[in-house]
């Protein structure tokens, strides 16, 4: 018996290492590498501040700051000059020692170490404007000069500024639900945007010695305080842009008399700031929905532009529950403004823009903003503020009501369709920002994508609203897969910090909104994925949402477990390469009560004439897999009698082998083709083995023969 | 008027930075087909790149897919390629021929042919397509020769490679 066992042993044992040779080594195991494992091991654990559903729980808490601010424009020497007091609220459980404050202009100063890390080389040669923006001849006196922080009483407040943030050393630990004021005042040199870059600025124009100020990070702003990171304890470097938290804003803005300017919140005198005329244009707009209004003309701009007020005009504003400030103000501006009906309120878009950016702005920077508006709303929730303003800023850059955005006609007022489109799409994308990340308000110091990955996605369809041939050219899945398959060494899984990722574009806006739009389009369908997406911008409107929050909804609200996909799109590299490997051919023939299948060998696809009449078409079709990502194989099939027909296998049948997989199609017609993402959904990295027969010509050849004819 | 053009793209294109992302990369795929001896090149470039480029060093106005398309862009891009690209196949100095261009959203895809090659052992390429002008240019190369592949990119400091089998 004994030597029975033994013999059965070591016959499993033969079987079990497949009669190799290495016999004598011991096997070693393997952690779970299946690529549909859960996300539990590198998500946080949920908590009651934030739940396994992706919601927000029981216990979650909010800081709140408000601002009250006089700030002045110094129009002969581009300076402002501020003064503020911060009143924030401890809504936290957490008793804090001390305060943290945003000085982002100090990204500017002289002794920013901004241009420390960055490398650089000697050109060959460089365009002039480039090498006066490289070399300057003097060194911008950038950065914030703080000249008080003072209690409310007048009283000095200990503080300690390291680069761009500023310790407020309190005089006694804040306690939960206490508040604490504070004064801070300061100036700076506003830089010039257009030849030192930046995400805000004046730009000049020398023809009528006239600036244009775009003007944001204009003031001293409190850092986010959360259960997530605790204090934010990253710098502003340049790129990864804020983390900031909501509040209510009163503002008083100083700027000469004779200026057009638009900022957040509500104007509270317009009738001290706007004329008679501007009035009365601007009563109309409010009732107009079809077309902009122009309330300042380019007739009564370019007269303004003639000469300079020696006056100044104080507007005053209010703004509720926003998580920032910006604002934009020049002689040389035209508004325009039209109504945009949301679900039977009333908001208002407006453009503002010098008469270098006119017919361009007035043609379609407000029919913009309104589309924006609308599509939005239509898939996230109805914009919760009264107006939102495209700025002529020449860059591309957001704030809450107010953006500034790129884009002008030719000097004779024509503009090409390209000028057009990429000017409509930026100012789509920017407007967009309200919603994400103004109002989701994710952190994007942290998860640029958070924001510019599903504002590039909503952008799309906003794009397709305003215009159904809108040129896209960032989102769809074809134009993802030039990135994709590119060198593996300057590519960045998207859950990676902005600061550190190659092809910031491509990895933070172009690959997750593409990701969205496969989720949509092709893995979970449009009425899963929109109310999922939905469900996930109304959770956390006015919150602030992690990556976890929106994975863990998308998958709560869908009942469509998407780990599998969170894993490989974002946090690795790996791409979409589907193939057919081989197709084999059967038909069937009874044998008493058993029914064979014999291979037609007949070579391609068609059958041959051995064929039983009455047997179906049974195909054996593998399908290998060299892309490392996990995607549903979408098979084409075309008829010989010239139909076709679509089958999506999920993703899921990848689960047991991730190298290739052999399925069964059997048929009543006989196949004449058989073809992978023929509609290019999934990114395919390689399609030259995406189709059966294989293709004698390649995409080269292809085209040369398009060419000869 | 058309210099003042150039300057506003030039100035504003880089720095669109904050939502368009600009960056600069092309890529040249090449082929070698064994069936036809040939050698079977296709580069993809932004549009509004190599527009601008052209614009500038032949003093022209391509307006590329609009209604006013300059009609004999080709002979323009098959002189700037001439000029910009050079091959050596087994260390001897190899012309192409330009098949032509096609369109793609945001890119330009051009198709080159080097005829009559029986076999590859290495391949020398200098690219500096787009590199005068956009400083930052990143010429991607890669090379597939039957199964094998290789690949190099290329920038305005190493304008040139050898892939070598």
């Amino acid at each position: 018996m004994k030597k029975f066992s033994l013999l059965l042993f070591s016959l499993f044992l033969m079987i079990t290492t497949g009669f190799s040779q290495e016999n004598n080594i011991t096997k070693q195991g393997h952690t779970n590498q299946n690529k549909f494992r859960q996300l539990k091991q590198d998500l946080p654990t949920p908590n009651s501040q934030r739940t396994a559903s992706g919601a927000p729980g029981v216990n979650y808490t909010q800081q709140k700051v408000d601002y009250r601010m006089d700030i002045v424009l110094d129009d002969e020497k581009q300076r402002i000059s501020g003064s503020e007091t911060i009143i924030y609220h401890n809504n936290s459980k957490d008793e804090l020692a001390y305060l943290w404050v945003q000085l982002d202009q100090n990204m500017r100063a002289k002794d920013s170490k901004t241009p420390d890390i960055s490398s650089g080389k000697i050109r060959k040669s460089l365009s002039k404007s480039r090498f006066n923006r490289s070399y300057p001849k003097e060194e911008f006196d950038g950065g914030f000069y703080v000249t008080g922080v003072t209690n409310t009483d007048g009283s000095k407040l200990s503080h300690t500024i390291n680069q761009t943030m500023m310790r407020i050393n309190l005089p006694k630990p804040l306690a939960s639900g206490e508040t604490f004021s504070f004064n801070v005042k300061w100036w700076y040199n506003i830089n010039n945007h257009r030849t030192q870059g930046g995400r805000s600025g004046f730009e000049h124009f020398p023809k009528d010695n006239n600036n244009n100020y775009v003007i944001a990070q204009f003031y001293p702003r409190m850092c986010v305080y959360d259960n997530v990171e605790g204090w934010q304890n990253d710098q502003f470097w340049g790129r990864s842009e804020f983390a900031l938290e909501f509040g209510d804003f009163e503002v008083n803005i100083t700027v000469p008399a004779d200026h057009m300017l638009g900022a957040t919140g509500v104007l509270q005198n317009e009738k001290e700031v706007l004329s008679k005329t501007e009035l009365r244009r601007l009563k109309k707009a409010r009732k107009t929905y079809d077309n902009p209004v122009v309330i300042r003309t380019q007739k009564e701009a370019i007269e303004l532009e003639k000469t300079k007020s020696n006056e100044t005009k104080t507007w005053k504003f209010k703004a509720t529950n926003v998580r920032d400030y910006a604002f934009a103000t020049s002689r040389k501006f035209i508004w325009d403004a039209m109504a945009v009906d949301i679900n039977g309120k009333n908001v208002m878009a407006y453009s503002l823009y010098s008469k270098e950016a006119n017919p361009l702005y007035g043609d379609h920077s407000t029919r913009a903003v309104a589309q924006t508006l609308k599509t939005y709303s239509k898939y996230t929730f109805d914009y919760p503020y009264h107006k939102a303003i495209s700025v002529d800023g020449q860059m591309g850059m957001e704030y809450p009501q107010i953006c500034f955005n790129p884009g002008r006609p030719n000097p004779d007022g024509t503009y090409s369709d390209r000028t057009k489109y990429r000017m409509i799409k930026v100012t789509i994308h920017e407007v967009g920002h309200n919603f994400f990340p103004m109002i989701v308000n994710s952190d994007e110091r942290q998860w640029t994508w958070m924001d510019e990955g599903l504002n590039s996605y909503m952008e799309m369809l906003a794009e397709l609203d305003y215009d159904p041939n809108f040129p896209i050219t960032r989102g769809y899945p074809k134009n993802i897969v030039r990135y994709m398959s590119g060198d593996q060494s300057k590519i960045a899984p998207i859950m990676s910090k902005g600061d550190n990722v190659y092809s910031f574009g491509n990895n933070a806006y172009g690959k997750p909104a593409t990701a969205l739009w496969i989720l949509r389009e092709t893995i979970m369908g449009k009425e899963l994925f929109d109310h999922a997406f939905k469900t996930y911008s109304q959770r956390w409107m006015f919150k602030h949402p992690t990556p976890a929050d929106f994975f863990r909804t998308m998958e709560d609200a869908s009942g469509v477990d998407l780990d599998w996909f969170w894993r490989g799109w974002f946090y690795t590299t790996d791409v979409t390469d589907i193939g057919i490997k081989d197709v084999k051919k059967f038909y069937t023939k009874e044998n008493g009560d058993r029914v064979n299948f014999i291979e037609d060998t007949t070579p391609g696809l068609s059958f041959g004439e051995e064929k039983t009449k009455d047997s179906k078409y049974h195909y054996e079709i593998t399908y290998n897999k060299p892309g490392g990502l996990v995607m549903p194989i979408i098979v084409h099939f075309n008829y010989t009698d010239g139909t076709s027909e679509r089958k999506v296998y999920p993703a899921q049948i990848w689960r047991y082998n991730d190298k290739e997989v052999t399925k069964v199609f059997s048929s009543s017609k006989e196949i004449s083709k058989i073809t992978i993402d023929p509609y290019q959904e999934t990114a395919d990295v390689d399609t030259s083995n995406n189709s059966w027969p294989k293709p004698t010509k390649n995409k080269f050849e292809k085209f040369k023969q398009k060419v000869k004819g | 008027m058309k210099l003042s053009k150039f300057w506003l793209l030039l100035v504003v294109l880089p720095l669109f930075a904050f939502s368009t992302h600009k960056y600069y990369l092309s890529l040249t795929d090449i082929n070698y087909r064994s069936e036809s001896k040939s050698v079977q090149i296709i580069i993809n470039v932004f549009m509004d790149d190599i527009e601008m480029a052209l614009n500038k060093d032949y003093n022209i106005d391509l307006q590329l897919t609009t209604k006013k398309e300059l009609k004999n862009n080709d002979e323009y891009f098959q002189k700037y390629l001439d000029k910009k690209l050079h091959f050596k196949i087994n260390n001897i100095p190899k012309t192409f021929t330009y098949v032509g261009k096609e369109y793609d959203g945001d890119l330009v895809f051009f198709y080159l042919e080097i005829p009559n090659i029986k076999s590859i052992n290495d391949l020398e390429i200098e690219n500096t397509i787009l590199m005068h002008h956009f400083p930052d240019q990143q010429n991607l190369i890669k090379l597939k020769v039957g199964k094998k592949h290789k690949s190099i990119l290329l920038t305005a400091k190493t304008d040139k490679g050898l892939l070598k089998f």
